[in-house]
């Protein structure tokens, strides 16, 4: 009944009224749509504050956390159940569990696991670690993640982007990240090899970084361009250097 | 020279002690470099760092470079090592200037709001997202006719911002300290003094509008107010040095005017000096080198301020040689700086190194502090 001032997809929901951003809803006007569920994504502290706000005027919050495929699909089913409709979750859930499995079946008929590099942040570089979905879409998609930080997030230097030395070089564009530089348009990261190579990637952030069905879809359109000799079921529309998109790389 | 021989023996002992000092710091400065080349994530030998940097100056060694190694090398470290010394140099050199002309022992580029505009500048442009990238990249296109889209590069819009608002801070600065200095127009000291903490702290306020306005962007904005040369590489140099340049040369060519201001502006009128142009001109230079220093490099405090209080004890107030020791040693100071930003923190992740020299430089500043009490008791 009401959204976040970065909630675009579907793009139904536009028409829906804002209720401030994310990191500080206006408790008014969440109050003002007398709500009788809130649902709110787990992430940095300070996030707790309006939702203890929220139960403090008895609405009924639920908070999610969702840093691997398992727990999201654990969410979509608590949603379901949440919103009376556990049947088209539990429908949802099966559907992006089989299109996984068909991903992995490929994968594992692959040889060759690339060391990708996932840019969150630049030129304030900061890059995906190993806890999180983009770790997993990675590691689902046959590659590796070459960040070796435990946390979700690391903050890199130009000169530790070159010793990691990146096969595949993936930039994310979204809010995160408005006006990236292409790959090739930095002098300095010449020498890695996903640069030599014309490896380097633009990726939807709301696909990559956003918990959600659209995971999937990133997993899809990542194991296509980490392994282009399977047959690709991507949906999702790659923004390569070569392609023909109009996205310019 | 009409001073009795005793007199002149002691000057030539001065003289001795300054060029020492000089020297000193030249060769630290030198051999500093070389030596921060080899430093970094990045595993390299210092036969490897040498040979890179002998590679990049066109001497043929015969031992091939390995191509990452060469950029890290060069590219990377040698160029921060340019930028971060003439950074600090321009904020050690600027820094005593504004003490001089303000005869005020706490002033730096902060005080007269340069940095806050430069902060300003930037922050309007990582918000508006010409600071970098594509967005920068088009409007850099569309000016293509204009010297602007050359000068800006592949540095992206951002620096230029930050100039610009570094220029429009001190002129608004200058322009409050002229309404206020009265019916002859000139400008005294506490009103520039006064104006510049005016101006700063409405810009201020102006960067929380904007960081609440776009918090998306937050983290961008006070990464970059913190100062750091993460990613900057020769671009920014040859954006920065013209004016640089400029600057040192206007506040070099009118040293001598700010040992007479320093005395005061009615002895300086005394002495006939035209206390009201020598003042502007030196803090357009002062503010031209602080400018583009924060226009590169964000900001960084303490330079400005514990290097030239650290000189006036070794080399004595006169401007002359207190202002090229400022700039070798702020140089050479905020080159170590930001070999410890890029190098202390494991796993390859940086501080910003104005947080490490405010680190440093405060604790020093309360020992240079308590030392000048102890000698004045």
């Amino acid at each position: 009944m009401a959204r976040t001032n970065a909630d675009s997809l579907p793009a139904s929901i536009t028409r829906l009224p804002v209720i401030g951003t994310h990191m500080r809803p206006n408790i008014e006007a969440v109050l003002a749509q007398r709500p009788d569920l809130v649902l709110q994504m787990a992430g940095r502290k300070e996030a707790s504050l309006p939702v203890e706000a929220l139960r403090k005027h008895g609405v009924r919050v639920a908070v999610f956390h969702a840093a691997t495929f398992a727990e999201l699909f654990s969410v979509i089913r608590r949603v379901g159940v949440l919103t009376g409709s556990t049947a088209q979750a539990e429908a949802m859930v099966r559907g992006l569990e089989a299109r996984l499995a068909v991903i992995d079946a490929r994968i594992s008929a692959t040889t060759g696991r690339p060391k990708a590099l996932f840019e969150v942040r630049s030129p304030n570089m900061l890059a995906a670690g190993q806890s999180g979905l983009v770790d997993e879409i990675i590691r689902r998609a046959g590659g590796v993640n070459c960040v070796a930080d435990a946390a979700k997030f690391s903050r890199l230097s130009e000169e530790e982007v070159i010793r990691l030395a990146p096969e595949a070089y993936l930039i994310q564009r979204g809010p995160m990240n408005p006006a990236p530089l292409p790959l090739n348009e930095r002098p300095r990261l010449r020498a890695i090899p996903a640069a030599v190579s014309g490896k380097a990637w633009f990726v939807d952030e709301q696909k990559y970084s956003r918990p959600g069905p659209r995971n999937v879809d990133a997993v899809e359109e990542l194991a296509a361009l980490l392994h282009p000799e399977i047959k690709s079921p991507a949906k999702g529309r790659a923004t390569t250097k070569h392609s023909k998109n109009k996205d310019k790389q | 020279m009409t001073t009795g021989a005793r007199d002149s023996r002691a000057q030539g002992r001065d003289l001795r002690t300054k060029v020492l000092w000089i020297s000193l710091i030249c060769a630290a400065s030198l051999v500093s470099g070389i030596v921060a080349c080899g430093l970094g994530s990045f595993p390299s030998t210092p036969a490897q760092t040498l040979n890179a940097l002998l590679q990049a100056l066109g001497v043929r060694s015969g031992q091939p470079v390995d191509p990452a190694l060469s950029v890290v090398v060069v590219d990377i470290r040698l160029a921060r090592v340019a930028l971060a010394w003439l950074t600090g140099a321009a904020l050690a050199t600027a820094g005593c200037v504004f003490q001089g002309v303000l005869r005020n022992p706490l002033a730096d580029a902060f005080t007269l709001g340069v940095s806050g505009g430069a902060a300003f500048g930037a922050s309007v442009a990582i918000l508006t997202g010409v600071g970098s990238g594509l967005a920068g990249g088009a409007l850099v296109d569309n000016l293509g006719g204009l010297s602007l889209g050359g000068l800006a590069g592949s540095a992206g819009l951002l620096p230029l911002f930050a100039l610009a608002g570094a220029l429009l801070a001190l002129g608004a600065v200058l322009a409050l300290g002229r309404a206020g200095g009265g019916p002859s127009g000139g400008m005294n000291r506490e009103t520039l003094v006064l104006a510049g903490i005016v101006v700063s702290t409405f810009l201020s306020a102006l960067i929380s509008l904007l960081k609440s306005l776009d918090e998306e962007s937050v983290s961008s904005i006070v990464f970059w107010i913190m100062g750091s040369f993460q990613g900057r590489g020769f671009e920014h140099v040859r954006l920065a040095l013209p004016y640089m340049a400029v600057g040192l040369g206007l506040v070099l060519w009118r040293a001598r005017e700010l040992d007479l201001l320093a005395l005061g502006e009615g002895q300086a009128r005394l002495l006939g000096l035209n206390a009201g142009r020598s003042r502007l001109w030196l803090l357009i230079g002062a503010s031209l080198l602080s400018g583009a220093a924060v226009a590169v490099s964000g900001v960084i405090g303490f330079v400005g301020l514990v290097v030239p209080h650290l000189l006036r004890l070794v080399v004595g107030a006169g401007h002359r040689t207190l202002l090229p020791a400022s700039a070798l040693l702020g140089g050479l100071l905020l080159l170590w700086s930001d070999v410890l930003a890029r190098s202390i923190l494991p796993g390859g992740a940086e501080l910003p190194v104005g947080v490490v020299t405010a680190l440093v430089g405060g604790p020093f500043f309360c020992l240079l502090l308590g030392k000048r009490f102890r000698g004045q008791a």
